[in-house]
């Protein structure tokens, strides 16, 4: 049974919650959404995200230009820690660094920018069993803090725009569902889905203090599948997600700012390995299937996640201590 | 454990100490230049650091520098090849001669900045959605012929073309280089008419328009900044407001130095012809709701009185009481003379007081 909570928590918490209006920013709920093991068990996750946008859309129509390219690398530590079988507490913090990069007339302008990024609370409340047996029903509420910088300056000293910081500059509201289910029929199997919502606050220092600034509110929601099967003594467990994204356009000074906001589906192949009870690594891959972006925007390429996740039970903990 | 909470605490803030930014930039390619190689192979870095304006007033616009591509010698169409082009659209025209040519503000939208060649002329055609500001710059700096880019850079929300030649960056209104070897230098500025494509077909017949094959794929025709024109209340950047008239009427300026006198359509509604001086010089304004022109008198041809004898139907504009006939640049059509077109473009109207103090007409 935690196997199956772990697993089904672990694939179907990856929200992406990027904080740009052209989806380049750092994912911070990719590393949202590790499992509750049960009272006084403790939760650590490490990931790498590497987030690729060279893909110039107009609506939904695919431009042919490839000049302008978008690099996020982001690493996310995520701590948890349950108070309870059903209540539990999660930390996440991330460290980013975002490439800008036009090839134009010969030339590569490349624009850097790393330091660390926001981070999120969420308190969690698990409900076992509620859909049947091997079924798991999770509500989350939290909030993004604004960490990260958001008056980064270039090299040069010129003010850089919100989506090239490493921070929003805002504090965040928000909300997570997910919900899985072991199939009967094929105990290995689980499907899931879940539901995110992020209410994004104004960053009121704006531009040296003289503007304010809203990235869009987003909806996510996924759908899954995965399994399970034993190789070299060890369990696999790939899935398969579909993953639907939508956010709303970016406000400056309370106004719409055009060519932010859109809607993508993705869809992500992952494979987790529980290399012991307690340590499990994963990688998953995300592919955008249906790109919609409002105006002219970079939109997803491709990403990439790694990560590696410990689960120390309170038993260790006593024996650790 | 408080110990080990010390040392995280130290290296958090470390870390977050060292959120850092840097720009760099690099040749890639060689060989044969493609369609879109660098018309400048033996452009210099440039490393200067000292700014003729406030840097912390610059801003990174968003696309990076080239982000938005400038275009190099376009295909030019005739007037009936013109594609998504309506009689409302507002072009950037020249004349050098017989070779007339319309920029128009939908492809301008995508790219900002037209390096062309006409003739022996080699000129840049600059242009900010932002402050709806067109004017045309002559790309011989110093004797050295060069091109212009677009730097992704903003100053009070204007557009910061830089040249390749030397990396100099260039505020766009002030028309000087304001970062750079060439800090300081002015820009030659060459005759631009601004006005709806229906009005410079009727005074041009035979000019060319930018072909909308330009090598870059765009969604010409599409404007890129919602309703941006229209709507006085919306900026992306900070930029000083002046309340004297709505932001972004669209107004003609003329530069004197740091001044600037600017001039509405509505100036034209009770008279087509308007004689003004400002800061000493005599100029004649010519308009309607269409185009706005001005030139700088000398003292004989303020003597003169002129008339507004435009019909829609050719490229004659203005007529003096000597019977000569001048076209919107201040060519004579017949008769002789050259009428001197002043320093001037039109833009929206924040951006004018934004960059110069600025009297408004009739104020």
């Amino acid at each position: 049974m935690r196997i199956f909570v772990f697993i089904s928590i672990f694939y179907f918490g990856q929200q992406t919650y990027s904080q740009t209006c052209c989806s380049g920013g750092v994912p911070l709920s990719n590393n949202l959404g590790l499992p509750n093991e049960g009272k006084g068990s403790f939760s650590i996750g490490l990931n790498y995200d590497y987030n690729n946008l060279n893909t110039l859309n107009a609506g939904t129509e695919k431009l042919n230009d490839d000049s302008r390219l978008r690099i996020t690398n982001s690493v996310l530590l995520s701590l948890g820690y349950a108070f309870t079988d059903r209540i539990s507490v999660e930390t996440l913090f991330t460290w980013v660094n975002q490439k800008r990069t036009i090839s134009q007339f010969g030339s590569e302008n490349l624009t850097d920018t790393k330091g660390i990024g926001d981070a999120v609370l969420l308190l969690k409340y698990a409900i076992p069993d509620i859909l049947g047996t091997s079924s798991v029903v999770n509500l989350g509420l939290g909030t993004k803090a604004p960490l990260g910088k958001s008056d980064l300056t270039s090299s040069e000293g010129f003010q850089l725009i919100a989506d090239l910081q490493p921070g929003s500059g805002a504090w965040d509201a928000l909300g997570w569902l997910s919900v899985s289910k072991g199939l009967s029929f094929r105990p290995s199997a689980t499907v899931s889905g879940s539901l995110t919502y992020r209410l994004t606050g104004e960053n009121t220092s704006y531009l040296n203090n003289t503007s304010t600034y809203e990235f869009g509110n987003v909806v996510q929601a996924n759908v899954g599948y995965t399994d399970q099967f034993l190789l070299f003594n060890t369990i696999f467990n790939p899935g398969l997600i579909l993953k639907y994204r939508k956010a709303s356009y970016d406000k400056i000074n309370g106004s719409r700012l055009p060519n932010t906001g859109g809607e993508w589906v993705f869809v992500r192949p992952e494979l987790s390995v529980l290399l012991t009870p307690n340590i499990a690594i994963s990688s998953r891959l995300e592919v955008p299937v249906y790109s919609y972006v409002d105006g002219t925007q970079l939109t997803p390429t491709l990403r990439f996640t790694a990560g590696i996740s410990f689960t120390l039970k309170k038993k260790e903990l006593i024996i650790l201590n | 454990m408080k110990k080990n909470t010390v040392v995280l605490l130290v290296y958090a803030f470390l870390l977050f100490s060292c959120s850092s930014s840097s720009t760099q930039e690099t040749q890639i390619g060689s060989g044969t230049p493609g369609p879109n190689a660098n018309p400048d192979p033996n452009e210099t870095e440039n490393t200067s650091t000292e700014w003729t304006i406030p840097v912390n007033e610059v801003l990174d616009g968003g696309p990076g520098r080239d982000g938005i591509p400038a275009l190099e010698n376009p295909t030019m169409v005739t007037a009936v090849n013109a594609s998504l082009l309506s009689d409302t659209d507002l072009v950037l025209g020249y004349k050098k001669g017989n070779d007339i040519r319309a920029y128009q503000h939908n492809v301008l939208d995508w790219h900002e900045i037209v390096n062309d060649n006409i003739d022996d002329v080699s000129l840049a055609i600059t242009y900010c959605p932002l402050t709806g500001t067109g004017m045309g710059w002559n790309r011989f700096v110093d004797g050295i012929e060069t091109t212009f880019g677009v730097s992704g850079l903003l100053y009070q929300t204007n557009l910061i073309p830089f040249d390749r030649a030397t990396k100099s960056n260039w505020s766009q209104i002030l028309g000087e280089s304001v970062n750079g070897s060439l800090a300081g230098k002015d820009i030659d500025l060459i005759t631009l008419v601004e006005t709806d494509w229906k009005t410079w077909k009727a005074m041009f017949p035979s000019t060319t328009v930018i072909g909308l094959d330009t090598g870059f794929s765009r969604t010409y025709g599409t404007y890129p900044y919602s309703d941006y024109i229209t709507n006085n209340s919306l900026f992306f950047f900070p930029t000083p407001k002046d309340s004297r008239l709505p932001a972004k009427d669209r107004v003609h300026a003329i530069i004197i130095g740091g001044f600037a006198k600017a001039y509405q359509f509505s100036d034209f509604e009770t008279s087509n012809v308007i004689k003004d001086v400002f800061r000493d010089r005599n100029y004649l304004l010519v308009g309607n709701a269409n185009f706005m022109a001005s030139f700088e008198l000398d003292a004989a041809q303020d003597m003169l009185d002129f008339e507004y004898i435009f019909d829609g139907t050719s490229d004659a504009v203005l007529q003096d009481n000597q019977g000569t006939q001048y076209n919107i640049f201040g060519e004579a059509i017949s008769g002789s003379g050259q009428l001197k077109p002043s320093e001037s473009f039109m833009g929206y109207w924040f951006s004018i007081p934004a960059f110069y103090t600025t009297e408004v007409f009739g104020e």
